[in-house]
């Protein structure tokens, strides 16, 4: 279809909303008894599910061990049904690893690492439905999972995405937008201090414009980050209650 | 906001059925745009008024098929649902939906756009199973009824629908919420209407046919949307624009690229597509995709000249065979309205079974006949009729239409002219009540005077400069002023000030109102040969805007703080200024008092003698100075590479029976040259203002330089007579033309130009932040940065820069702009949207010159017509290309007949034809009979005779026949010989300008006799540095039209090495 019009004359989006609204995000943490923290989130229709083992010894090569701080490993996956059409997604593709890595860098900048040298961080994620901002939603969930597994952070670490349609920034694309052509950007903040964990962007974008994205991404990302601190309280509040006074 | 999810099916690019969930966000306050609303909704922008009897919801079927109905200003309150919006984006189109946009963004129209389907309320899922159009009619019935209980039912709300199972079903459901057809709509609420019944009857019947059409399929199918766009993705398929031949409209089409979409990079030139089959359905102008067929069934394009259709024969002479096509899809319509001819009754009865539906000839010649369904088939014989397309489907040979507006009977004037706009796509309607009420009032009695407020926030020159205006004679719309006036020497030696004041436009048209709307949409002002549609309205054009002699009045004012001996720019200051003109010279009269002639300067004729004298030799002085001003610049500039262009040259005269009675040529002063260099200077220089200001977003216009292919003619033309022309830089090229003067015959010299104003493109408007800096160059003026300044009064692109002037002025001065200035984006809009008007502008009046140059043959009797001398400017297979100087014309002339005869010169230079062979060179062509051979040359002079040739469907157009191989000898009018003077010295210098001059003047010339009143003339000079862009363009769309360029031209393009020769191979033709 010749271009989805992704943001009407009177400032709608394909899905109802304005051009600074967030879709709906819900977040569970606690999902698993088993590992030591894990978070399930929904960002509209995106759902991902994250796992955190550690600290522990490093288990991968003794080589890969750092004398100063831990070493996250990240792994990213998608489940087979996670999109409109059904496939198989090997491990270890090109995107995965590539999503991967970003996890790591994200984290490597948030998690305070060096308070547990000679060991290890994994952090699990898998996308389970996926609807646009992947990256972000991955990024959330994970960091309820570290807040779960009590790693200590400087920071929650938020993501978002951004795209730039009409000269209007558009905050959390969904995958119609995603792949509507036209820019995408993904922000991970690190919203106190305002600190940026992860910038991505591989489509052309005039620099003037660069400076409104931004702007635009962090402030999502500072929403999203006002949702996971709701979560994160709601959470302790029920364990306390369970765990009696 | 609450969150629901919408289950759609899809196909994957694969063609598999695909579930796809999207979410769907519902919000209670969507804003309901009704000034009646009691909710508080946040209405911004376009409200619909609380005084009309009813609301209108038209839902998504009559949306779709009948939006021309609710297109009229007269049906009020309409409220269009989001569903039915998407319904036309989704059914028909990106096209029929921006018009919907459009008129939604009309101020004018009252009309509203209701985000039903994000409202809580008003949003209702699809059920399973539930069949689309059932769905989107519940879905406008609920927003209808959401609509009504949301303004506490003070109005009335009308669903319109074409569904007669939903009237049935949901008329009764609600009080209050009225369900009608869209008949019984428009006999209800508008009986007097009778255009809307008309157009409506109209369209259902084409839709009703539409229905039953025959099985028998003629053309392939279109391959789907989503197939093509794969094609194209993978090189498979090509995409451009469809251009059908006017010539050989039955057989020969060429697709167009658009540049950037053509990854195929061997594929550099137009793709042919030959022959109905191939074209499969695609009307010219529409964006198709073409397969390329396999290289053996590749043709060339046809070289020879053909009168007129049906003489397509056998033996047809080809040039090289060039990469061929067939159209496998269309991705956009482009159709518009056009104009038919409905035929007599007698062709009509023969088409036998079904006499309701009418076959019509469009007035275009490169649109097929169109199938009209109508009961007026004999009441509209011979009549000229607006029709639209609606379809045209793989079983049908022709297109389906509808008429839309009865024209009036073919072949009278009115009707012609009206034609002429039309297929231009000019609507003009008279200024609204509503428009004039915003202008400011002034009469003969009150004339309007300036506000004390705005004399203080101008710098007020009344008292400190003499400011005058030098224009064609009885020009009332002056909106260009001068003054020069020397300062007190600076530390580097004396100093001039040159000042440039403009009409204050913008201060009268507020950015937003109706005026400013109208005018937009206008763009420019519109000369016809007889008429002229003003852009503004008059009592701006002409009165308040117009800077006369005598009178105060706000400008726009750019002025030079220079150097007076090196002419170095130590300053340049721009504003908003109060002057009050001192003299309104015309040419005649600046160029007497500059030559130290006794000229009448009626402003003065008052004053006591020694009074006179000194202010006189004031004006003379600041004459004389700002004439040295501008050869200054006119030689910077000529450094730079500036060309000396040559349009054709008519000016015609009317009498009261519009028909042309004389062809007057301009004398040509040098004053007009000063004047026009003050403007480019004006121009140039607001240019570099605005984009130094705005560099993401200033209009400029740029003229990029000329495709070295198109130059081939040129050249070879030139190489004939032993003369080489550089095209290498417009400087090269300047020189070049220069020295390519025939001392016996100046005419040459003249053809040499105006062929390299054929090979020149066309200049352009175009915002700044969408071109990279190194395409802002102007190649004719030789000017890095240029744009249109100082013509408010008559073209819209001026209007805009003098809003970005004032705004980058006010910026300045620290004050935050009190509105953002429009996007890139909304101004390139807007740029392309002033050079599509232009190009209509220019083309319409070129057409109506044309029909008045028929008019004028046609009275003639065709036995003494008038023989004339032509000039052979380029050969073809079967004739040859004529310039006609005494009437600006050019035309083909035939050498051999439709029976295969040609043309052989006797011993005394009669022509008589006869059974022979005809051989083409490069430089003549010789035709060879039992009798003798006969040779006509390029640039050589012959005789010929001028007819009409009538037509009742499309244009009359002229015929030229040889008398003989001699120069005419007529005696020749002695107003004619000064054009015969060698174009050197001041004579080629001004060229530029006094073509400039004649287009609008002859125009307005015309109009003016028409009234008769006294002369009032234009003030077309600041037209000139664009003024050669209406010639250029016309000549381009001459040549086009006679299959020239585009033979020679785009054959060049696609021949790669053999640009040169693409055309000669086919000598060998007949």
């Amino acid at each position: 279809m010749a271009g989805l019009e992704l943001l009407s004359d009177q400032g709608y989006r394909l899905d109802g909303r304005k051009a600074t609204e967030l879709r709906k995000v819900q977040a569970r943490m606690g999902v698993f008894a088993q590992a030591d923290g894990s978070a399930y989130i929904e960002q509209g229709n995106t759902k991902a599910l994250a796992v955190v083992y550690g600290p522990h010894e490093v288990r991968m090569s003794r080589s890969k061990t750092l004398h100063d701080r831990a070493v996250i490993n990240c792994q990213y996956s998608m489940a087979t049904f996670s999109t409109a059409e059904r496939k198989r997604r090997p491990h270890g593709d090109r995107k995965s690893t590539e999503m991967s890595l970003h996890l790591k860098q994200t984290f490597e900048a948030a998690v305070l690492t060096n308070l547990y040298p000679r060991s290890q961080i994994d952090i699990y994620v898998k996308i389970l439905q996926s609807d646009g901002g992947n990256y972000s939603a991955c990024v959330n969930a994970a960091t309820l999972a570290v807040i779960d597994a009590g790693i200590p952070m400087r920071d929650y670490v938020c993501a978002c995405t951004a795209g730039f349609v009409d000269e209007t920034p558009l905050a959390d694309l969904c995958h119609a937008e995603e792949s509507g052509g036209g820019t995408s950007l993904a922000l991970a903040l690190l919203p106190r201090g305002g600190h940026i964990a992860l910038l991505q962007m591989d489509a052309r974008l005039h620099q003037d414009h660069l400076e409104t994205l931004m702007e635009a991404a962090m402030t999502a990302c500072k929403g999203v980050s006002k949702v996971l601190d709701q979560v994160v309280r709601q959470h302790l509040q029920e364990v306390s209650a369970l765990t009696g006074e | 906001m609450i969150k629901t999810e919408k289950v759609l099916h899809l196909k994957s690019s694969r063609g598999r059925k695909v579930r796809v969930v999207r979410e769907h966000y519902l919000r209670e306050l969507v804003p309901c745009y009704s000034s009646l609303c009691q909710a508080e909704c946040a209405n911004e922008g376009k409200v619909l008024s609380a005084d009309v009897t009813h609301y209108v919801v038209p839902d998504a079927g009559v949306t779709r098929d009948f939006m021309e109905i609710l297109e009229f200003r007269e049906i009020q309150g309409l409220v269009f649902t989001q569903t039915a919006c998407q319904a036309v984006q989704h059914s028909r189109g990106r096209r029929q939906y921006n018009r919907l946009r459009s008129l939604l963004k009309d101020p004018r129209h009252d009309c509203v756009l209701f985000a039903n389907e994000f409202q809580e309320y008003s949003y209702c899922p699809r059920e399973k199973g539930e069949p689309q159009d059932k769905w989107q009619t519940r879905c406008v019935y609920q927003a209808a009824v959401w609509y009504h209980d949301h303004l506490a039912g003070l109005k009335p709300v009308v669903m319109i629908t074409e569904d007669q199972g939903a009237v049935a079903e949901y008329s009764s459901l609600n009080c209050g919420v009225y369900v009608l057809s869209t008949l019984e709509y428009l006999r209800t609420f508008w009986p007097e209407l009778q255009a809307a019944h008309e157009l409506y009857g109209s369209i259902a019947q084409a839709l009703r046919e539409r229905g039953n059409e025959g099985t028998e399929r003629e053309f392939a199918e279109h391959l789907p949307a989503e197939v093509l766009e794969a094609g194209i993705k993978s090189g498979r398929y090509t995409q451009g624009t469809l251009n059908v031949n006017k010539h050989r409209a039955q057989h020969e089409a060429f697709v167009r690229f658009d540049g950037s979409s053509n990854k195929n990079s061997e594929l550099d030139s137009d793709v042919l597509v030959w022959g109905g089959k191939n074209r499969n359905r695609a009307v010219h102008g529409d964006m198709v995709a073409v397969e390329l067929l396999p290289k053996g069934e590749w043709r060339g394009r046809t070289t020879a000249l053909t009168e007129g259709q049906g003489e397509e024969k056998g033996e047809e002479s080809q040039g090289q065979p060039m990469p061929t096509g067939r159209v496998v899809g269309i991705l956009q319509r482009n159709w518009r309205d056009y104009v038919v001819t409905f035929p007599p009754r007698e062709e009509t009865q023969s088409q036998g079974r079904n006499s309701l539906r009418i076959l019509a000839t469009p007035w275009d010649q490169r649109i097929p006949k169109i199938r009209i369904s109508t009961h007026q088939a004999d009441t509209l014989q011979d009549h000229r009729v607006i029709v639209r397309l609606d379809s045209w489907d793989s079983t049908s040979l022709y297109p389906n239409g509808h008429s839309v507006r009865v024209l009036g009977r073919a072949g009278e004037l009115e009707t012609e002219v009206q034609t002429i706009l039309i297929e231009n796509c000019i609507h003009i309607a008279p200024f609204s009540e509503a428009q004039l009420r915003e202008m400011p009032a002034s009469s003969p009695e009150r004339p309007w005077t300036v506000d004390p407020a705005e004399v203080v926030t101008r710098r007020d020159l009344r008292d400190t400069h003499l400011v005058f205006s030098i224009d064609p004679r009885g020009c009332e719309d002056v909106d260009d002023t001068l003054s020069v006036r020397s300062l007190p020497p600076g530390p580097q030696g004396p100093r001039l000030e040159l000042g440039v004041h403009i009409a204050d436009v913008t201060h009268f048209v507020k950015e937003g109102t109706l005026t400013d709307l109208e005018a937009r949409a206008r763009a420019t002002t519109y000369y016809l040969a007889d008429r002229r549609y003003d852009m503004l309205p008059a009592v701006l054009s002409a009165d308040v805007c117009s800077l006369l002699g005598g009178v105060d009045r706000y400008a726009m004012s750019v002025m030079w703080d220079l150097d007076a001996q090196t002419l170095q720019v130590n300053r340049v200051w721009y504003g908003r200024t109060l002057i009050r003109s001192s003299y309104q010279l015309y040419y005649e009269q600046a160029q007497a008092l500059l030559n130290g002639e006794e000229a009448e300067v009626p402003e003065l004729a008052q004053l006591p003698p020694e009074e006179r004298d000194h202010k006189l030799s004031h004006l003379i002085e600041a004459l004389e100075t700002l004439t040295q001003v501008a050869r200054h610049l006119r030689a910077q500039r000529d450094q730079g590479g500036a060309l000396e262009l040559e349009g054709v040259e008519v000016r015609a005269q009317l009498d009261e029976d519009k028909n042309i009675t004389a062809l007057v040529p301009r004398q040509p002063l040098e004053v007009h040259e000063t004047v026009a260099e003050c403007m480019i200077y004006a121009n140039h220089w607001v240019a570099r203002k605005i984009q130094e200001r705005f560099p993401q977003q200033a209009l400029l216009r740029h003229h990029p330089p000329p495709r070295q292919e198109f130059f081939t003619q040129l050249q070879d033309s030139a190489r004939a007579l032993g003369f080489t022309i550089d095209t290498r830089s417009n400087k090269a090229l300047a020189d070049s033309l220069d020295q390519a003067v025939d001392p016996q015959d100046p005419l040459v010299n003249r053809l040499l130009r105006v062929m390299a104003t054929q090979a020149m493109s066309n200049a352009l408007y175009f915002s700044t932040g969408a071109c990279p800096v190194d395409q802002y160059y102007h190649y004719g003026l030789a000017l890095d940065r240029y744009t249109h300044f100082t013509s408010p009064i008559r073209r819209y692109a001026d209007v805009i820069v003098h809003r970005l002037l004032t705004a980058a002025i006010a910026v300045e001065e620290g004050a935050r702009p009190a509105k953002a200035s429009a996007s890139n984006k909304e101004l390139e809009e807007m740029a392309q949207h002033i050079n599509n008007k232009n190009r209509a502008a220019q083309h319409a009046q070129k057409v109506s010159m044309e029909l008045f140059q028929c008019l004028y043959f046609r009275d003639k009797d065709p036995e003494t017509a008038e023989c004339c001398d032509a000039v052979i400017y380029a050969i073809r297979t079967n004739g040859v290309l004529v310039f006609i100087p005494q009437y600006g014309l050019k035309g083909a002339l035939y050498l051999r007949n439709r029976e295969g005869q040609v043309v052989r010169v006797s011993q005394d230079g009669r022509c008589v034809w006869e059974a022979g062979s005809l051989q083409r060179s490069l430089d003549h062509v010789s035709t060879t009979t039992a009798s003798g051979t006969s040779t006509f040359r390029l640039f050589q002079h012959v005789t010929v005779r001028v007819s009409v040739q009538t037509s009742r469907c499309h244009a009359d157009t002229l015929h030229l026949e040889l008398v003989s191989n001699r120069a005419h000898r007529a005696p020749e009018p002695p107003d004619r010989t000064p054009r015969a003077a060698p174009p050197q010295g001041t004579r080629g210098r001004s060229q530029l300008v006094q073509e400039v001059v004649r287009q609008a003047e002859e125009a307005l010339l015309q109009a003016e006799e028409k009234k008769g009143r006294v002369s009032e003339l234009s003030k077309e000079e600041r037209e000139f540095r664009q003024s050669k862009t209406p010639n250029l363009y016309s000549l381009l769309e001459e040549v086009r039209e006679q299959a020239l360029l585009d033979l020679t031209a785009c054959g060049a393009v696609g021949g790669g090495p053999d640009l040169g020769t693409a055309a000669r191979p086919c000598a060998t033709s007949a």
